[in-house]
């Protein structure tokens, strides 16, 4: 398939089923479940189509679309996809059919539900593949509004609360994003203002030809912390982190496998496709700071999912944790007489971030998944009121401790990979950072294993409905197998996503020290007209 | 050279099948009758017996294609002895063999360090095959790959692990058969109603695991580089894990499995840093790079510059400097890996509770292979420690040794002695290599390996013909109902107790413990402020001796001190049996020959260069590595010292077990402080508890609640005081801005009213109002705008 066309398909092809169910039975229960299965399988097989089509020799943007939408503001249609947004395109539509299949769980407003859902996932996949600022903010807040009724109608019993506190602290992120952009769009002059976030990359590197930028220095840190604290609060950091466990609590089982699986990684993209790019200079002066707040989400959510004793409690803060070494590997940039010390171990840093999101998406979404399944059979999440269901559900408890191991980390799963290849690359950065990032695996292994002993282990089933416990269905095994066999891929294999990302990030971190570069050179002269 | 693709293919042929096994197991292990299906044990067993014939061809073909160099650069009667070594019997079972080297072994002069590297130089022969499997991931100039490492050191290991496996996983085979059921009744595992735990059996599952344990092993020795190596730790730290809590049911076995994979973690912890450190600044995990990195001068020494700092030439061919400290900070990283794995103090606690998961487990992964490998990657990492860190090793190993084997003292549960005895032994070899004995150490490995699985298969037996009874003070007299068993764990307990009649017979323990000892005596001879380093072994040789026998005497011997276990008690079957014999062939012969033997001479071929002889003191004060010259000659008068404290141990074990000479309930009273002190392990549990289980808990709960109450509390006032401004704000539309507009619609709505009264609809008023309107109209008009 031509695929300028493919790109535009992948991301709407949601959104047309969202439309077709429309004027479905809302009765057809089935039929709208399949239905939608269908739709996130097609959408899929475009992403894999898009992967097997995609160059992986090549570093820059491919299969640009762009088309005029907005002419009088300079706002265009501009969609392309490279080696950073990729894989995540792929982990979406992944995500997004398992929580299709998931959503069998669902047991009212079935139509509704299917709808938001849908075009959930067609906001998502416009995220990660648009090039304008402006479509990309509007897809961010297409993305919100489906969210925030799918947790606030299909939630639990404190539903309300937690999609309000979820729309507003996404929100607020938003408005930040927003001042941002119209700083960036309104400082960049020569032929005419711009949301192009490749020009306006290049832009901050000095390396445009059609734009000049009034963008100083100090405005770039200002505006880059305002970019960052919007995706801070996606990712989520400590300490914009508490939306995260009671939406996941609320949340029905499917939406909290989207959530964790590619909500949380749109902070991650966010960080590296625009605030990193657009205001290097503000990266670079805030690199600290990142990894330290990294380092801070690390251990404080590995210690507070410690202490959980709701189930998904605890794997929302598990998110919390693991999410934190994205934060590290993408900023662990040192620059010492002007030029980045030992860039491969920065390049190390940010392929491992990214490892990281997509080993989380897989891992996490499984967590989720398989705590609802055990929810979906006694109701309840106690930690301390389960037990024993190794014995009574074999292969779901084989599965979800082969889930959680990749959670926790081990080798040969996609969690070790990601986690490790960050820390490595940390002590370059700060040793200290580095040794307490590292101290995370014994929390990690602490709080999982325990986990796991409550649940799985023991002689018998504690808590209530206890005649409930049957055995794992073929359908959710599925998703089950399906994630551990990716888990385990991606961590024998991880040179297979890495020679997707590595053309795309060795050339940010090139654009990053011209970035830096340029700043430097601006700063000069500021100093020199001011003698 | 044929080796070069054959060796490799071979150890990765034997690596890879138990992964297979796995699989297969795993996936399929359900299928066919629960009661009778005892293929998936068959499957494990091929998979690792062939694996074993891959690493024994293996070892041939590296002989061979070395011309068995290894063993006769230093063999001066080097035409007589070659015939015998083309025989494949290298662990010495063959008579003639035995009889061969052990002749001529007695007769050999010293060998001296000079010869060795002459001869090495004379000889030049691929120690070494490295190479790469596959890539992880290239960033720029750093690359992460698997690769492997194979040299006699490699090759002797994964023979080593992969026989006493295989011997394993067929006594395991008898061991675990009570598994083959539909209704397992598990007497250790209670609902809450006080009634035992009723489940299918899980035989293909234990199997399984061993699979993946074999694999994991096997990957971890194979490793070409130190994240491989990390790689596969942390794969038997979890097959450990899974395999201590192989009785899910059992609360015990749960918490045993995640107190060893936690404390593995705060080894690993401290791997990790290591690993931090060897990437950032050597740029490169392998093995053949890092080694050759470190430049050392002629002594041995390695050599820094005025600031402190060692230049080393990276593998992308630049050169960097490197703080002395950082490499102080690598290896005491790597080596608290090695607490970690190997139990020594401060993490050793972990080990006798590992003892929850069945006896082969113990026997395999928590005796011969997994814990050793902490001591073994010590071996591999060597040419990295810098003396500091050698120095640290020694005394944790001393530590360990000491501390271990007087808790085993009073231990009562049969399994329980053992553990500790096994950390002892570690420790042991840690203390080995420390004190610069680096074949010393490992030759200890290999012996202990034999005979620890030996004596924990020989427990295995015990537990199992005694129905799952652990408890020594309930056996004795069991010599009569066993004798196999009894007989091969005499073997063992004399193999590790270092019994032996010097020139005439000596089981393997007694060569590779001397080896130890000596290295140990010459080390403080050159270091007299570290006498403790000798001391410390001398006397725990004399204890292991003791609590060996005392355990023996206690299980076989005397009289049954309950007839009711005793009346039930019965030899295992072959199946379990065979592999005893043949373990206790090894335990008794492996290390044949002593130092001058084939095993010794295998590993020393592996030696790091600088080890042969010794580095002495750069300056005054510092520490001295004593050389193989060195510790030849303190040889005899350690091994005499190190006999006489193993014979006055067992003597006293003798003394208090074998006769009824003296009652041990009234020296129990009378002791009763220091017994309470040692059964409580040290109170080392109890300390960890109060020192960090409490506090990380309380952490954690002080996190949860920051973020219930601080955190939260924010947004909810910021929630609270927007929803409060809305309010005012609504107060404020409703009152001021609404009441406006409501005042004017009141004015227009009353007004309408009033004029309502006008509105008659009679058309002669309507006329005259218009008229009057008008003229009003025009009135005022004339009257504003008079022109």
């Amino acid at each position: 398939m031509n695929p300028t066309v493919l790109l535009s398909l992948i991301i709407f092809a949601p959104a047309i089923g969202a439309l077709l169910l429309a004027f479905m039975d809302g009765r057809a229960v089935s039929l709208l479940r399949n239905f939608t299965l269908a739709i996130t399988i097609i959408t899929f097989a475009l992403t894999l189509m898009l992967a097997n089509q995609f160059n992986y020799g090549e570093s820059g943007i491919q299969f640009e679309v762009v088309r005029n939408w907005i002419p009088s503001w300079n706002v265009y249609y501009r969609v392309g996809v490279d080696g950073i947004s990729l894989p995540l395109v792929l982990l979406t539509t992944l995500v997004s059919m398992l929580a299709a299949v998931a959503s069998w769980s669902i047991n009212k407003l079935h139509k509704g539900y299917f709808i938001l859902f849908l075009l959930l996932e067609s906001g998502m996949l416009g995220v990660f593949l648009s090039l304008d600022f402006f479509l990309f903010y509007v897809f961010w807040e297409v993305m919100l509004l489906p969210m925030y009724f799918l947790i606030g109608i299909w939630g639990g019993p404190r539903k309300e609360y937690a999609a309000i506190k979820f729309f507003l602290f996404t929100l607020v992120g938003s408005v930040l994003m927003l001042i941002a952009m119209l700083m960036l769009y309104f400082t960049t002059g020569g032929q005419q203002h711009s949301f192009n976030l490749i020009e306006l990359a290049k832009v901050a590197a000095g390396g445009s030809e059609h734009l000049t930028s009034g963008l100083t220095p100090k405005m770039q840190i200002t505006a880059f912390v305002l970019l960052f604290i919007g995706f801070a609060i996606k990712i989520p950091a400590v300490p914009f982190h508490t939306w995260l466990p009671d939406a996941h609590v609320e949340a029905p089982t499917p939406i909290s496998m989207i959530l964790a699986g590619v909500l949380l990684k749109m902070g991650g993209y966010g960080i590296i496709r625009i605030a990193f790019p657009l205001c290097p200079y503000g990266a670079y002066c805030a690199a600290w700071f990142l990894v330290a707040i990294g380092v801070i989400s690390i251990i404080y959510g590995a210690f507070a999912a410690l202490a959980q004793t709701d189930f998904k409690r605890l794997v929302a803060y598990s998110s919390v944790s693991h999410m934190g070494y994205v934060l590290i590997g993408l900023a662990v940039w040192k620059i010492a007489e002007g030029q980045t010390v030992n860039p491969d171990m920065w390049n190390m840093g940010i392929n491992g971030a990214m490892f990281q999101m997509l080993a989380h998406g897989i891992s996490s979404s499984g967590m989720f998944f398989m705590v609802g399944v055990i929810y979906d059979r006694v109701h309840h999440r106690n930690l301390n009121e389960f037990g024993g269901l190794m014995g009574k559900m074999p292969v779901y408890s084989g599965l979800s401790v082969g889930i959680f191991f990749a959670g926790l980390g081990l080798p040969g799963m996609c969690g070790f990979i990601g986690e490790v290849f960050v820390v490595l690359s940390t002590w370059n950065f700060n040793p200290a950072l580095a040794i307490v990032a590292a101290s995370g695996v014994i929390l990690t292994a602490g709080y999982i294993l325990w986990a796991l002993q409550r649940v799985y282990l023991g002689s018998e089933y504690k808590g209530p409905h206890a005649e409930e416990i049957t055995p794992i269905t073929p359908r959710e095994s599925a998703v089950g197998y399906i994630l551990l066999t990716l888990a385990i891929l991606l961590g024998v294999f991880p040179g297979i996503v890495f020679s997707i990302m590595n053309g795309s990030v060795t050339e940010l971190v090139d654009h990053m020290q011209a970035g830096y570069d340029h700043a430097a050179t601006l700063l000069d002269q500021q100093l020199q007209a001011m003698r | 050279m044929v080796g070069e693709t054959l060796i490799p293919t071979l150890l990765t042929i034997a690596w890879l099948l138990p992964l297979l096994g796995f699989a297969v197991e795993m996936l399929y292990g359900r299928k066919g009758e629960r009661t009778t299906t005892k293929w998936p044990a068959w499957c494990a067993v091929a998979c690792i017996g062939t694996g074993f014939l891959c690493s024994l061809i293996a070892l041939l073909t590296w002989g061979q294609a070395t011309g068995w160099a290894v063993l006769e650069s230093h063999d001066l009667h080097g035409p007589d002895q070659h015939h015998s070594e083309d025989d494949p019997h290298h662990h010495g079972d063959s008579p003639k063999h035995q009889a061969s080297t052990n002749e001529s072994g007695w007769q050999m002069t010293a060998l001296t360090a000079t010869e060795n590297s002459d001869d090495a130089e004379h000889v030049p022969f691929p120690s070494v095959y490295s190479g790469t499997l596959y890539t992880l991931g290239v960033f720029g100039s750093l690359v992460v790959s698997i690769d492997y490492y194979i040299d006699s050191l490699t090759l002797v290991m994964f023979t080593m692990v992969t026989l006493i496996a295989t011997c394993i996983h067929l006594f395991a085979m008898g061991y675990m058969s009570d598994e083959l059921t539909n209704e397992y009744v598990d007497h250790f595992a209670h609902t809450s109603d006080g009634k035992h735990v009723h489940r299918p059996g899980r035989f293909y599952r234990f199997f399984a695991y061993m699979s993946l344990f074999c694999f994991s092993m096997l990957g971890l020795v194979l490793a070409g580089n130190i994240f491989q190596v990390f790689v596969f730790w942390e794969l038997v730290g979890i097959c450990s894990y899974l395999l201590i809590g192989f009785y899910t049911e059992r609360k015990s076995a749960g918490d045993a499995a995640n107190k060893a994979f936690i404390m593995n973690r705060i080894g690993d912890f401290g791997f990790l840093i290591g690993l931090m450190v060897v990437w950032t600044w050597f740029g490169t995990f392998q093995f053949s790079e890092l080694f050759d990195s470190l430049p050392r001068d002629a002594t041995g020494h390695i050599v820094t510059n005025d600031l402190g700092e060692v230049a080393v030439s990276t593998h992308s061919g630049e050169s960097r400097s490197i703080p002395y400290s950082l490499l102080v900070v690598a290896g005491l990283g790597v080596f608290a890996g090695c607490i970690g794995k190997s139990a020594q103090f401060p993490l050793q606690t972990w080990l006798p509770d590992a003892m929850e998961g069945p006896t082969p487990v113990s026997a395999l992964v928590h005796s011969a292979t997994m814990v050793a490998a902490g001591v073994y990657l010590v071996g591999r990492f060597y040419p990295m420690f810098v003396p500091e860190v050698l120095l640290t090793i020694a005394y944790i190993g001393a530590i360990t040794l000491f501390l271990a084997a007087t808790i085993a003292v009073v231990a009562t549960d049969i399994k329980r002695v053992l553990a500790y005895s096994t950390i002892s032994q570690l420790g042991y070899m840690m203390l080995g290599l420390g004190v610069f004995g680096w074949a010393a150490g490992l030759f200890h490995l290999i012996t202990h390996a034999f005979f620890k699985s030996l004596m924990f298969l020989c427990s295995g037996s015990v537990i199992h013909g005694c129905h799952h009874e652990q408890e020594m003070p309930k056996m004795g007299g069991l010599m009569r109902k066993m004798p196999i068993t009894a007989g091969t764990m005499l073997i063992g307990v004399i193999a590790i107790s270092g019994l032996a009649v010097p020139g005439l017979i000596a089981f393997s323990g007694y060569h590779s413990k001397d080896a130890i000892v000596a290295t140990a005596l010459a080390f403080i001879q050159a270091n007299p402020a570290h006498f403790l380093l000798f001391l410390l072994p001398l006397l725990t040789a004399g204890i292991t001796a003791f609590y060996m026998f005392r355990l023996w005497f206690y299980t076989f011997f005397g009289e049954p001190r309950d007839q009711h276990i005793y009346d039930h008690a019965h030899e295992s079957p072959w199946i379990m049996t065979a592999p005893l014999l043949v373990l206790a062939v090894f335990a008794a012969g492996c290390a044949i020959g002593g130092e001058k033997g084939m095993l010794y001479m295998m590993l020393l071929g592996s030696e790091p260069v600088h080890v042969a002889n010794g580095v002495p003191a750069a300056t005054v004060g510092e520490l001295v590595l004593p050389g193989h010259s060195a510790i030849h000659d303190v040889h005899a008068k350690a091994g005499m010292w190190a006999l006489l404290a193993a014979i006055s141990g067992t003597l006293l074990a003798y003394v208090l077990y074998g006769t009824k000479t003296v009652n041990l309930s009234d020296m129990k009273r009378q002791l009763a402080g220091i017994h309470q002190f040692l059964s409580e392990k040290w109170y080392f549990d109890e300390l960890y508890h109060a020192l960090f289980m409490k506090p990380v808990h309380q952490v954690a709960a002080l996190f949860a609640w920051i973020d219930r109450t601080m955190i939260d509390r924010v947004v909810h006032a910021s929630a609270g005081l927007m929803v409060k401004i809305s309010k005012w704000d609504r107060f404020f539309d409703e009152t001021f801005v609404d009441g406006l507009v409501n005042l004017i619609a009141r004015a227009t709505f009353s007004s309408g009213i009033l004029l309502k009264a006008v509105q008659t609809g009679r058309l002669r008023q309507y006329v005259m109002f218009i008229v009057v309107g008008v003229v009003a109209l025009f009135a005022v008009l004339f009257t504003t705008f008079p022109n």
